[in-house]
């Protein structure tokens, strides 16, 4: 009879695996099957064998653009899990929290076309308001480390939110007889509680250097919104080159040659997310 | 915690600066934008004039209708697909997959089969899709996960079918879920960029998602980009905020498991419309 139940219970299971399995598992292993073509998207496919994956070792744009990638994740990440740390931290229990939680989550909900050009006529160098009124310039537009903080600053402007409400409910989640042995053991909200709530706060910080990791995979939609991954080239992460060379070069082909090198490096990452979570569950198992 | 402090202002600061200059820069003259005299300090209505022509209402509306967060029938597939995960189907490790690959990843395959499917400048491109989403499945799950179990073994002892436990016992328990998620999946869609642009052409472009305003703003076309981008927005922070209040005075509630709901008809009437005799 359980196993019955246990049947009805997966069926309900069909309709999201379909979508799942027609749009998302069988066109990523087509990947391997376009990978072989010479393809413009709008022509019949051509087969050209290993030429596109060939190409991939000697395409120089690919790899200043994998090292793109790499510098991104290098600026926003330690930023992204600070400052969200430190927002939980800070905001904890105040009588603004929900009102900053909202103010933080509000980037994500608004339009990120809208964004870009709010953020766009703000910091432009020639005619934005901040230099106007301040005369502090970014020179984003020709400096190719300034176009890249730039990007950096525009998305810990959107995200940052989501991780302070991640690790806000991860702190709120801690049971309470434990932040009461805290407070018996002579910890307070300025001496000695903090370190322990950020101990108490690493699985969660864990989770977002994983999702934050993928984000950077990812974060090709500002680079196309605010720099068309210039000036020279400095922006453009490999989402962006992706999506010049199949979509704007029409080379469908060796886009998808692409994917599958973006595809590899995803699964040394989440081979390491699972090696680390694997660990951890270990060590809550013997604890 | 000073220090902490000082650090969560001035990065409020640095987040509201932007929001508030899209609010305001609806109100600024055309011709401050089109001289690139953004300093210039006037107010004026004439953006919102301007939008009188541009069938933007009906456009947004009918994507907000057709996308809307509290859709059924996207929150029915998710929550059945983490209801079978939570009775043990194995199907976690593929939603982790899907979690973990970058969107771009599934441009080049997916265009490819969309265009097998003849769904390509289509509004199905736009929406089929996106009904099963990898991080709303996951998000449920963590919900069921702290659902006392005892509640779905006694709705089944009673003769409950599947169905109604899902309809009219998980669904009630993990209804901020449900908000939060809907919000998060209809703020990703409604934000995508670059699917839309190469999945649809501009006739379909009037399928509203705000990709074609995506492109850098043209002089030209004063201000009205800005009340067009925001206000679409509002529904949604208030959808936010709701939800954020009702889930919070859930988890903030002493004691991880959660009250089940009063159900709405009488087991009886629940087992006769929808279960199995016991």
């Amino acid at each position: 009879m359980i196993r019955g139940v246990r049947t009805r219970a997966h069926l309900l299971a069909l309709p999201a695996t379909l979508v799942f399995v027609v749009f998302s598992l069988v066109p990523l292993l087509s990947v391997l099957r376009f990978a072989t073509w010479r393809w413009s998207g709008t022509t019949d496919p051509l087969p050209v064998g290993a030429a596109n994956v060939l190409r991939l070792l000697s395409d120089e744009a690919l790899w200043a653009s994998l090292g793109t990638t790499a510098m991104f994740a290098a600026m926003a990440l330690p930023a992204f899990l600070t400052l969200s740390l430190v927002i939980a931290l800070a905001i904890e229990g105040v009588r603004y929290e929900r009102a900053i939680k909202a103010l933080l989550f509000a980037p994500g909900l608004i339009t990120v076309g809208g964004s870009a050009i709010a953020w766009y006529l703000l910091y432009n160098p020639d005619f934005g308001l901040i230099p106007e009124l301040t005369g502090l310039v970014l020179p984003w537009t020709s400096q190719p480390w300034a176009a890249l903080f730039y990007v950096v600053l525009f998305t810990l402007w959107q995200q940052t939110g989501y991780g302070v409400l991640v690790t806000s409910a991860a702190l709120r989640g801690i049971p309470r007889e434990v932040k009461e042995a805290a407070s018996v053991d002579g910890a307070t909200r300025g001496r000695g509680a903090a370190p322990d709530r950020v101990a108490d706060a690493r699985p969660t910080m864990l989770f977002l250097t994983i999702i934050g990791t993928v984000f950077s995979l990812q974060s090709y939609t500002a680079v196309y919104l605010l720099t068309r991954g210039g000036p020279f080239g400095s922006t453009r992460v490999l989402g962006y080159y992706l999506y010049e060379t199949a979509f704007e070069r029409y080379q469908l082909g060796y886009g998808a040659a692409i994917t599958l090198f973006v595809l590899v490096i995803t699964l040394l990452v989440a081979y390491l997310q699972a090696r680390v979570l694997a660990r951890r569950g270990a060590s809550e198992a013997t604890t | 915690v000073i220090a902490m402090r000082l650090v969560t202002a001035a990065f409020a600061a640095f987040v509201a600066l932007p929001l508030l200059w899209l609010v305001y820069a609806a109100f600024i003259p055309a011709e401050a934008l089109v001289r690139a005299n953004l300093a210039t300090f006037g107010f004026s209505l004439e953006n919102f004039a301007a939008l009188r022509g541009t069938g933007l209402w009906r456009v947004d509306g009918g994507v907000v209708l057709r996308h809307r967060p509290g859709g059924r029938r996207p929150a029915g597939l998710r929550l059945g697909a983490a209801y079978a995960i939570r009775n043990g189907l194995r199907l976690l490790a593929l939603v982790m997959l899907l979690l973990a690959l970058p969107s771009e990843l599934l441009l080049v395959p997916l265009y490819r089969q969309l265009q097998t499917m003849a769904l390509i400048d289509t509004l199905g491109a736009l929406v089929v899709p996106f009904l099963a989403s990898p991080l709303i499945v996951f998000l449920l799950l963590q919900g069921l996960r702290r659902v006392p179990w005892e509640v779905i073994e006694a709705a089944r002892l009673d003769g409950a079918g599947e169905v109604a436990i899902v309809r009219r016992i998980v669904a009630p328990i993990l209804r901020p879920e449900l908000t939060a998620s809907a919000v998060l999946a209809f703020a990703a869609h409604w934000n995508l960029v670059l699917y839309p642009r190469i999945m649809t052409t501009e006739p379909y472009g009037r399928a509203g998602l705000p990709h074609r305003a995506a492109a850098r703003p043209r002089r030209s076309s004063g201000g009205c980009w800005a009340p067009r981008r925001w206000s679409p927005a509002c529904p949604l922070i208030v959808l936010y905020l709701s939800s954020s209040r009702s889930a919070s005075s859930r988890s903030s509630s002493p004691g991880s498991a959660r009250e089940p709901p009063r159900p709405r008809r009488s087991p009886q009437r629940v087992r006769g419309k929808d279960g199995p005799p016991p």
